[in-house]
């Protein structure tokens, strides 16, 4: 997977957009890049299943999802996503980043058939530096000086 | 990574209008809607066995148009002061914030540029920390978020907390008025106030000994803003897998932050499961080594109020 760091590599003329369920904003990182090119969701249906997702959650990614301009389908995500690339000649697939591990193993598996350009969400914190995670506290105890985005209270 | 370098131009942001599709193939699903029934129906029928278990619809609706108006709502300093009852003014902006219809980074921005004094963010933006810090941890340890971080510090073994959630749990009929509205709320809306998120998921942990993984992928099902991170490492917290002490709460303690909602006509009030000091809820819930009933019981009047823990908690 490319370094989530960075913009991507190139104009997105021949890019698909995957948007996933931690980014359902037209605001995230690969919609707004790549404004016009097709994108797609894919309901993940062994995920639904397996989390035993109640139909309030379904309705309310459905109503996020049809405020978007994405093609939404259903099945094995990434066969999917690579089916899309496929289907419009892309030759890449712009993504936002996500902490999870089934968005890894999803974009590793796209990765065998289309590069994969993971796009950072706007961080919450502006600090890239050591953060402890063991407790709270102990992140905060840093993380406070950088949590105010330009408008530090702190400086 | 810097936020100039990662943003463009404000005018290429893209519409649902913008990029329609052309003339669907088949293996395209529904974007048209004639209303909300509409699209119920239709999502309903896509997922049959969801709509088998539970046919509950949330009142509120997802999108970027929802998100922004409940955004435009929030009252960072009115939060900060009435949040722990559960009829404060919360931002109600989990569920955006999940599947990141809104960043963390813009509901900062947006509060503070609500407030006149800054320091009116402080709560706010210290709770959408914790999101932060939770997506963090899920970062590094992946599916480690469903094995406990550390030992329990109940004094009980692992092994004896039940693998499943209870019938009654479930179903809401435990005969506790407090849980069972709980639970009736949780199925219905896909929301709790996070104090009785709490409250409900102490009783389960350490009041019915249930394996907290349990009670997290039960509220994964039904939480709107369910997401894996922050649930189950909160739970964690409240079971004391992620933290030094378990969680508990006394009947006095929900009777005070939910302005008396369920005590006040329970008919259990004063004989509840849930009666009694901090000390003495602990004595009879957890099995502690004699030394470390001695450090909590000197440290008895700062824990009196558990409650004041939850300063600490994201919502």
């Amino acid at each position: 997977m490319p370094s989530a760091d960075r913009s991507p590599s190139q104009p997105a003329h021949d890019a698909v957009v995957w948007v996933h369920g931690d980014c359902l904003s037209p605001r995230g990182p690969a919609l707004r890049w790549a404004p016009g090119a097709p994108a797609i969701w894919v309901w993940d249906d062994a995920l639904v299943e397996e989390w035993r997702l109640s139909l309030k959650r379904l309705v309310f990614i459905y109503e996020s999802l049809v405020e978007l301009p994405v093609t939404i389908r259903r099945g094995d995500v990434a066969a999917e996503v690579a089916a899309f690339a496929a289907e419009h000649g892309a030759t890449r697939v712009l993504t936002a980043g996500s902490p999870s591990p089934r968005f890894r193993s999803i974009v590793e598996e796209v990765e065998r058939a289309v590069p994969v350009e993971v796009l950072p969400v706007e961080p919450f914190l502006a600090y890239g530096g050591h953060l402890d995670l063991s407790r709270f506290a102990k992140y905060w105890r840093v993380a406070q000086r950088h949590a105010y985005g330009q408008a530090s209270l702190f400086d | 990574m810097t936020r100039s370098h990662a943003t463009p131009p404000a005018d290429t942001i893209p519409s649902a209008d913008a990029g329609s599709p052309a003339p669907l193939p088949d293996r395209d699903l529904r974007r048209e809607f004639a209303d909300r029934e509409d699209l119920i129906a239709y999502v309903a029928a896509l997922f049959p066995a969801a709509a088998a278990r539970d046919r509950h619809v949330a009142p509120t609706r997802g999108g970027r148009a929802a998100a922004e108006a409940t955004l435009a709502a929030v009252d960072p300093a009115a939060y900060a002061l009435t949040r722990n009852t559960v009829t404060g003014r919360v931002t109600r902006l989990g569920p955006y914030l999940r599947y990141g219809v809104l960043s963390l980074a813009e509901v900062r921005d947006h509060a503070i540029n609500a407030v006149r004094r800054r320091g009116d963010t402080s709560k706010l933006v210290q709770e959408l920390a914790w999101r932060d810090y939770f997506a963090r941890v899920y970062a590094r340890i992946g599916d480690g978020i469903w094995d406990d971080r550390e030992p329990l510090k109940t004094g009980h073994d692992a092994r004896s907390y039940a693998a499943e959630l209870p019938d009654d749990v479930r179903a809401g009929t435990t005969g506790l008025p407090c849980m069972d509205a709980f639970v009736r709320d949780l199925r219905e809306t896909g929301y709790l106030h996070n104090h009785a998120r709490l409250w409900l998921a102490a009783y389960l942990v350490h009041w019915r000994r249930v394996r907290w993984q349990a009670g997290a992928a039960w509220f994964l099902e039904h939480l709107l803003c369910g997401d894996p991170a922050s649930n189950n490492l909160s739970w964690q917290w409240v079971a004391s897998t992620f933290g030094h002490k378990p969680y508990v709460f006394n009947r006095e303690n929900l009777e005070q932050y939910t302005e008396g909602a369920y005590c006040r006509t329970c008919p259990l009030y004063g004989r509840c499961d849930f009666e009694g000091t901090y000390d003495e809820l602990s004595r009879r819930l957890f099995r502690l080594e004699p030394a470390d009933a001695t450090r909590r019981g000197r440290e008895a009047p700062e824990r009196r109020d558990r409650g004041r823990r939850d300063d600490r908690r994201p919502r």
